[in-house]
């Protein structure tokens, strides 16, 4: 009988019942999906799908990071742009300065990240403030630095990554599934990641105990830089140039994707289980909307839609187990 | 709380106005000390559309909320202007206003109503007024009448254009709301909402107030910046997401808790506006305009958090 009640308590939990839901609503739009276009459920289909949601993915992995905590990261968009710029201004298409370019691409996302944390944790800017600045200062600086018009290419070996196949699977979902295994381990069996819950969920009991909250929150916005950095260059590989504006389209994606997934936007409780289903969800969307030739007008409409509906659902399950 | 800013509030908009005022002579020097009616008039126009975007985010700011949805509804109030001027000039003007309060309406039913948190409310119509201004305009167009265009761009006699004007009416009509009851309610909820609940105020109906309130001066805005491009574009509003909360933060609103002044938002709008003319006249690219706007953003909140810090450890010692 306990057993049963606890069972349904932690059940009826959004962490929980948001990744199912929204699992629920991708396999409807598969349906809808393989009803206008044949082949649409086909295996090789779904792991391209995949292939294609997994820059969006790995973006989102760092807003995760930040909205446990109860922040959030509106700086992606120019820190993805100043990442792949940099990447192919350094590598110029040269496979033998790729690690130079690497380095250079994650390290501005990083460093992004830290200046983010920094003025969050320690001058106690708001992360709205902080991060929109952020976001300006990457603009400015990526346009500085390519004076407008970015240059170079991906290097072969970026390329492969971001869009060959090993056997029967594109490498990059490989990537994505290996990354996502090794965040939900953090989040869940680790000292960090428990950390990170304990701020997001009430910074003061999190400071009481003894955690470190300006180091967590730090290392939350730098982690979040740091996948911001990595989207960058994997996105390069992708479209094999960097474009100005390339990360704009990772934005409000990302922290959907989070909310999807069944994350609260003030901290404390979320899964990157269900972000990854939730950037899954968005791609497939955006999929079928694009074969039902639907305007990109009417796509912004039906994603701030789906926002509003799946928090309102997930509030509903949260109150049944209140 | 009576009806004057409180002191904070004033010292705010003294720092935020001494700011405009430094830049404004470094501006006035690198020009060679050279300020004509034609530049006062290109100031005023040049800053009207973020000084009542801002000032509408004054309204949300204040009550603990953020709106990033009053951009894109700069957009759609323009789109549909720009649309529908040439059947009746005062009907397109009525429509973009209706819409504009149907946005805020909206945004207001999603925070106050189902009490979804302001920042993913305003993010998902963000999305949505984006998708509306891309759908009945998907690429910039319509027409304006000439003689509109120049009448509130070009009007008036040198000293008083009518773009300043129209500035002017902005701040006074918002600081004469700050003074009703709407006004002193909208501050206390601001400053704690369930102390304001429990002496009365109308809560709910303050905050619905200040979310249709900024989404007309979005709207507002947006028709302005219409009527002074003399066409309509589905995206010109994107920039001002950012910018309306920077000139609110430069007018040293603080960003939780019911205190600052319309006259600081206003100082604020005119000192991000100058800044484009000072890279102008500086011979910097205009590649340094979001970098400088991030940098002073995000350097006025640093600077306010550490002088706050300060002050407080100086009266920790005196104790």
């Amino acid at each position: 009988m306990t057993n049963t009640r606890r069972m349904r308590n932690s059940f009826a939990r959004p962490v929980v019942l948001a990744p199912l839901t929204i699992t629920g609503c991708t396999v409807l739009l598969f349906l809808v999906g393989s009803i206008l276009a044949r082949g649409f459920m086909a295996p090789s289909n779904v792991l391209m799908l995949l292939a294609l949601s997994a820059d969006l993915g790995i973006a989102a992995i760092g807003e995760t990071v930040v909205i446990l905590t109860g922040g959030i990261d509106l700086s992606i968009a120019w820190n993805v742009t100043a990442a792949s710029i940099i990447f192919t201004g350094i590598t110029q298409g040269n496979e033998g300065h790729l690690w130079i370019g690497v380095a250079a691409g994650l390290g501005v996302g990083a460093l992004a990240g830290l200046a983010n944390g920094l003025g969050i944790a320690k001058l106690n800017i708001s992360p709205i403030v902080m991060t929109l600045g952020m976001n300006n200062i990457m603009q400015g600086l990526t346009l500085i630095y390519s004076q407008g018009t970015p240059s170079g290419s991906a290097p072969a070996s970026i390329k492969e990554i971001a869009t060959g196949w090993l056997g029967p699977i594109p490498i990059i979902v490989l990537v994505w599934i290996g990354l996502a295994i090794v965040v939900s381990a953090c989040l869940h069996a680790t000292r960090g990641g428990r950390y990170l819950y304990s701020v997001g969920e009430s910074p003061m009991v999190s400071r009481l105990t003894g955690i470190d909250n300006d180091f967590v929150l730090i290392a939350a916005y730098t982690v979040s830089g740091f996948c911001a950095g990595l989207t960058g260059i994997l996105f390069t590989g992708f479209s094999s140039m960097s474009f100005l504006g390339m990360g704009d389209q990772f934005v409000l994606p990302a922290i959907a994707a989070v909310v999807l997934g069944g994350a609260s936007i003030y901290g404390g409780r979320g899964s990157y289980a269900g972000t990854f289903v939730g950037a899954f969800f968005l791609t497939v969307l955006t999929t079928v909307l694009a074969i039902v030739n639907i305007s990109i007008g009417f796509r912004n409409i039906i994603y701030g839609l789906v926002i509003i509906a799946a928090v309102l659902l997930y509030r509903a399950y949260t109150r049944e187990r209140e | 709380m009576g009806p004057r800013p409180s002191g904070a509030a004033r010292q705010g908009a003294f720092g935020a106005t001494v700011t405009f005022i430094v830049l404004f002579v470094v501006d006035f020097l690198l020009k060679g000390g050279h300020f004509s009616a034609f530049d006062l008039k290109t100031l005023c126009m040049n800053a009207l559309p973020l000084v009542l975007v801002a000032l509408g985010q004054f309204f949300v700011v204040l009550t603990n909320g953020i709106d990033l949805s009053l951009g894109p509804m700069m957009s759609v109030s323009g789109a549909i202007a720009a649309l529908t001027f040439s059947t009746s000039p005062i009907g397109a003007v009525l429509l973009a206003m209706v819409a504009a309060a149907g946005g805020g309406l909206a945004n207001a039913i999603l925070v106050v109503r189902l009490r979804l948190p302001p920042i993913l409310a305003t993010l998902a119509t963000m999305s949505i007024f984006q998708g509306v201004a891309l759908v009945i305009l998907p690429s910039p167009g319509g027409t304006v009448p000439a003689g509109l265009t120049a009448f509130l761009t070009n009007g008036g006699p040198a000293l008083l254009p009518v773009p300043l004007v129209l500035l002017v009416c902005a701040a006074l009509a918002t600081g004469w709301t700050m003074t009703t009851r709407f006004g002193i309610w909208l501050r206390a909820v601001g400053g704690d909402e369930g102390a304001a609940r429990s002496s009365g105020v109308a809560v709910s109906a303050v905050k619905f107030g200040a979310y249709v309130l900024a989404a007309l001066l979005a709207g507002l805005g947006g028709l302005y910046l219409a009527i002074a491009t003399a066409n309509g574009s589905p995206t010109i509003g994107d920039s001002f997401i950012l910018l309306s909360i920077a000139a609110v933060v430069l007018g040293r609103v603080a960003i939780v808790g019911g205190r600052g002044s319309p006259l600081g938002v206003v100082m604020g709008a005119l000192t991000l506006t100058i800044i484009g003319s000072l890279l102008y006249f500086a011979n910097l690219s205009s590649f340094y305009q979001s970098l400088i706007n991030g940098l002073i953003l995000v350097g006025v909140v640093g600077f306010d958090m550490i002088r706050k810090r300060f002050l407080l450890a100086v009266r920790g010692g005196r104790q």
